[in-house]
């Protein structure tokens, strides 16, 4: 028999704020433990949650960004368990009026496009952190991330494959760093997915046992999870291997299994009420209209105004418009240097060749546009060479602020014009490469190319190969 | 017993004594609990704030019941303060020795009120959202109240001018200009007539019969017109609020867990024990039957027919409230069934401060002001504070 | 209310009682399907629920972080602490 996989992802994103949600501390990470800790976050009584505007802003816009419908009146419920991470025991989320309601997300795989329901996105905050090996038999409790804001994206069970999956995952990314509401950077743990999946019959319209695996921070780990998930299903419904429960499992990318996860009698009672100390926040027009206009070019709309107004290829378009980071770059450099192939260029191979060696990811791209654009200048304008250019790129990504012309100048990296020097190399190399001199004569191009390389790093790279390589044929036909 | 602790460096001539529910940050607040007993905060309640500000002293804390949902302050872990073997309450108590001008204290479950109402002093439970509540230990917040007590309607009238305005710190205070109306003298149109719940003023002991008869008289021989009406809606009033009270009582007190501050079980050792063992340790037999019943009322099972319905019969005891201010302009009530309550009475229904409550209810549930004066309670419209008074200035 | 729907309430809010306790719970419990009949006599089938008993909204405050507290003294009074953590028994998965 032939089956299909069903998958709802729940998808937590913690926002882009200074401060939490509900009390003023800090939202940064990465902090000394317990560093960004108030009396409220810490669960002592007495404060009151006072909303973060920055935080309802932020749903709106992921709401936007995911075609959903705003709630314009949004409310917060109290949802109660028993967990040391959880210093009041109970977490303020969204339970009947969530900010954003029925969004569509449109991913491509390689079976082609394809549309994902959102059933709803809601705000709440965020738990602290367990750290099991300061001491023995104790478990330590940091509330630095305990109120930090999230956005919780609920979808429906539209999903069908890891494919899907990772395409599902790359695409909101996406979306919520265009518009700068979130990092989603799932190796620090600010994005986080919980997948619920079941299998059934091909063509059945009925689910079959869902399971659900909690806290996934990576994508591969995702993958996996996923095909053993769907093959133990199979083997469970076929052969009768054990009987599928509807469970909670934990998933343990080491060992490549999952496990039930001993649930307790009470779990799952959460007794959600609606939270007396926050009134509904009611979006008026002025806000809903100040956040659609505050909305970024959405990635497609971009893509195809790059190869339109700018004659980019499809590839390059399509590359660049994978982050945004990338994008604002690009049309920096391009807002300077005038050509859009140029910019593109030097982004798609010099900067993603830095940034893989520095085994960063495009988003983390930090160079400066406008220094791009200058520096392509520097290059096409025949005053700093290629390798040079590069040199200098390379030294942007450590200084945003770095000024390349300055910088070529006090690093003796500008072409000379002292046609001088460049004759006096060259006759110096020619003078030790007679074989290579009669190779050229024999037809060898190649051979020049080796006198021309010793020539340039002779001259530091500061010569303009064109006028080099001219005048080594004219010397060779005198010789 | 430490049923008040006081302040030694109070130089103010003003002094005012707040109850364990306020946070201090020189004095310990404990919510007469075991759970927080000499637990210190690192800030202090905005009304205690203000009335340093306006040059008040706080000269010590008064205990009150765990949490302060009973009936005066018997379940205080401190143990219950009583005179010549009747109840009473500490806050009171000390207004008694005249070391203090007012108290300033947490209404949840009306006990403020019938300490007033029992010692003949003056109790105002301004109108919702008038009055801070930050820095105030949380536990039925939809519907608790800062509250000021004082021998007499001036003294209450001039520290609650003091207490009322808008805090940012609370995201249910009131806007400066909603909070001023209370204040102006524009809110304080005369009462000119007075309802009496039918419901609300049978089952009172005589004493109380006579304090509401007194008042009901001393308002018609000052030309108030005063009608007894049934309203059932209003006594049902207390099974609604019973609910929301302690469902978010519930959720309040769940933060207590000996994690984090206040007393941990020696008898652990696992996570489990560690929280099952401190509440049950530190948690008193009154607070427990609350949280357990204001679980239930939420959980899956029985939110729609039991929390959500108490929800919706708020709204109902509010519109009706809101009717009957359309022809009278005060409900005049008790505050109390009973002019004294002994240990006895709390031994033979542990449970009676869910049914005495049946007075302070209404007012509760629906956020509306009252003044408790010479016995008996009187409620009025939202900002109606300063005509309650000036009605309540005959019979105090 | 039965001792063993008891029981999972007690599990759910980290209370032990003692059968003494059990039976003055029970005995509470009592009254309320007739409490909840006497709500029910009210008919608020077009009701609204009123969560806040003031018709306002939120105000929201901007987005400013601020750090006044101090570790030490939001710790001073914790039953236990280690490197400025707070310590329970160990969790386990």
């Amino acid at each position: 028999m032939r089956y299909e996989t069903v998958i709802g992802l729940e998808v937590h994103v913690e926002l882009a704020t200074q401060s939490k949600i509900f009390c003023s501390c800090h939202a940064k990470y990465g902090a000394e433990p317990n560093a960004h800790v108030c009396p409220a976050c810490c669960g002592m009584p007495g404060m009151l949650p006072v909303v973060n505007k920055r935080v309802v802003d932020f749903g709106m816009k992921a709401g936007m960004m995911l075609n959903c419908t705003i709630n314009r009146t949004t409310t917060f419920d109290k949802k109660s368990y028993y967990y040391p991470d959880l210093p009041c025991a109970y977490q303020t989320t969204q339970w009947f009026a969530p900010v954003a309601v029925n969004g569509l997300v449109e991913i491509e795989t390689s079976k082609g496009k394809k549309n994902i329901r959102i059933k709803q996105i809601h705000m709440e905050e965020d738990a602290g952190k367990l750290v099991h090996d300061i001491g023995a038999d104790v478990t330590c409790v940091d509330f630095n991330r305990t109120s930090v804001p999230l956005i919780e994206i609920v979808s429906q069970p539209d999903l069908s494959s890891a494919e899907e999956v990772e395409a599902y995952l790359e695409r909101l990314k996406n979306l919520l760093r265009y518009a700068k509401v979130a990092e989603c950077a799932m190796e620090h743990g600010t994005m986080r997915c919980d997948v619920n999946l079941s299998v059934r019959p091909e063509g059945s319209d009925q689910l079959g046992v869902r399971t659900e695996m909690k806290n996934m921070n990576s994508i591969d780990a995702i993958k996996r999870a996923i095909s053993y998930e769907v093959a133990r299903h199979i083997d469970a419904i076929e052969n009768g291997t054990e009987v599928l429960i509807q469970e909670t499992r934990r998933w343990d990318d080491i060992k490549g299994k999952s496990y039930s996860m001993r649930s307790k009698e009470t779990a799952g009672d959460y007794r959600y009420f609606p939270d007396p100390n926050i009134m509904p926040v009611v979006i008026d027009d002025a806000w809903y209209n100040a956040i659609q206009a505050s909305l970024p070019e959405f990635p497609e709309v971009k893509r195809a105004r790059y190869i339109s107004e700018l004659g980019l290829s499809e590839y390059d378009a399509a590359q660049l418009t994978k982050s945004i980071a990338v994008c604002e770059c690009f049309e920096e450099a391009y807002a300077v240097c005038k050509s859009a192939k140029d910019a593109a260029n030097w982004l798609l191979s010099e900067a993603m060749s830095i940034l893989s060696s520095r085994k960063m990811t495009p988003d983390r791209l930090s160079v400066n546009g406008k220094s791009l654009g200058e520096l392509i200048q520097l290059v096409t304008g025949g005053k700093v060479g290629r390798a040079n250019g590069k040199k200098i790129l390379d030294a942007m990504f450590d200084d945003a602020n770095l000024n390349p012309a300055e910088y070529a100048e006090q690093n003796g990296l500008i072409v000379s014009n002292d046609t001088g020097l460049m004759e006096q190399v060259a006759k110096e190399v020619l003078a030790g490469e007679e074989k290579a001199v009669a190779d050229f004569r024999a037809g060898k191009e190649k051979a020049l190319a080796a006198i021309l390389g010793k020539c340039m790093k002779q001259l530091k790279g500061n010569c303009n190969p064109q006028v080099l390589r001219e005048f080594l044929i004219s010397e060779i036909g005198k010789m | 017993m430490k049923l008040y602790t006081a302040k030694s460096d109070t130089s103010a001539a003003k002094k005012i004594v707040a109850d364990d529910m306020l946070l201090t940050k020189d004095m310990p607040t404990a919510a007469g609990s075991k759970m927080l007993d000499g637990y210190m905060s690192l800030f202090e309640a905005e009304a205690i704030t203000k009335l340093c500000a306006a040059g008040y002293g706080i000269c010590g804390k008064a205990s009150v019941g765990e949490f302060a949902i009973d009936l005066l302050g018997e379940t205080s872990y401190y143990g219950a303060p009583s005179v010549d073997g009747k109840l009473t309450n500490a806050a009171v108590e000390i207004l008694k020795t005249d070391d203090a001008m007012a108290a300033v204290g947490l209404d949840i479950n009306g006990s403020i009120r019938r300490a007033a109402a029992q010692s003949g002093f003056v109790s105002v439970k301004p109108t919702y959202g008038t009055v801070s509540r930050y820095g105030t230990i949380p536990v039925a917040c939809s519907g608790e109240t800062v509250c000021v007590t004082a021998k007499n309607i001036a003294d209450c009238r001039e520290v609650l001018d003091v207490l009322v305005g808008h805090d940012d710190k609370d995201g249910t205070s009131l806007s400066e200009s909603e909070c001023s109306r209370l204040n102006s003298a524009s809110g304080a149109e005369a009462i000119r007539s007075v309802a009496v719940i039918s419901e609300l003023s049978a089952d009172i002991d005589d004493e109380t019969k006579a304090k509401l008869n007194a008042a009901k008289e001393t308002l018609q021989a000052n030309g108030v017109s005063v009608e007894e009406i049934s309203e059932p809606l209003f006594a049902a009033a207390r099974i609604a609020w019973n609910i929301l009270m302690c469902a978010e009582l519930c959720n309040n007190v769940s933060r207590y867990d000996g994690v984090k501050y206040g007393y941990r079980t020696e008898n652990y050792t696992c996570m489990d024990d560690l929280y099952t063992n401190t509440r049950t340790e530190a948690f008193g037999d009154l607070l427990k039957t609350a949280i357990l019943f204001g679980s239930d009322t939420l959980s899956t099972e029985n939110y729609m027919r039991e929390y959500d319905k108490a929800l919706r019969v708020r709204r109902l005891v509010s519109e009706r409230f809101a009717k009957l201010f359309e022809q009278y302009d005060a409900v005049l009530i008790p505050a109390c069934s009973k002019a004294a309550y002994t240990e006895e009475t709390v031994k033979a229904d542990p449970y009676i401060a869910f049914s005495e409550n049946l007075y302070t209810a209404p007012a509760s549930l629906t956020g509306l002001p009252t003044v408790t004066a010479g016995g008996v309670q009187l409620i009025g419209k939202a900002f109606s504070e300063n005509a309650l008074f000036e009605a309540a200035k005959r019979y105090e | 209310m039965d001792k063993d729907t008891l029981r999972k309430l007690e599990l759910l809010n980290q209370l032990s009682l003692n059968e003494t306790q059990k039976e003055h719970v029970l005995a509470f419990f009592q009254s309320r399907e007739q409490e909840l009949a006497v709500l029910n006599t009210f008919n608020t089938d077009d009701v609204a629920r009123m969560v806040h008993v003031m018709p306002i909204m939120t105000v929201v405050r901007d987005d400013v972080a601020a750090q006044p507290f101090s570790r030490d003294d939001l710790q001073k009074g914790a039953p236990e602490t280690n490197q400025g953590y707070w310590c329970v028994p160990r969790v386990v998965e």
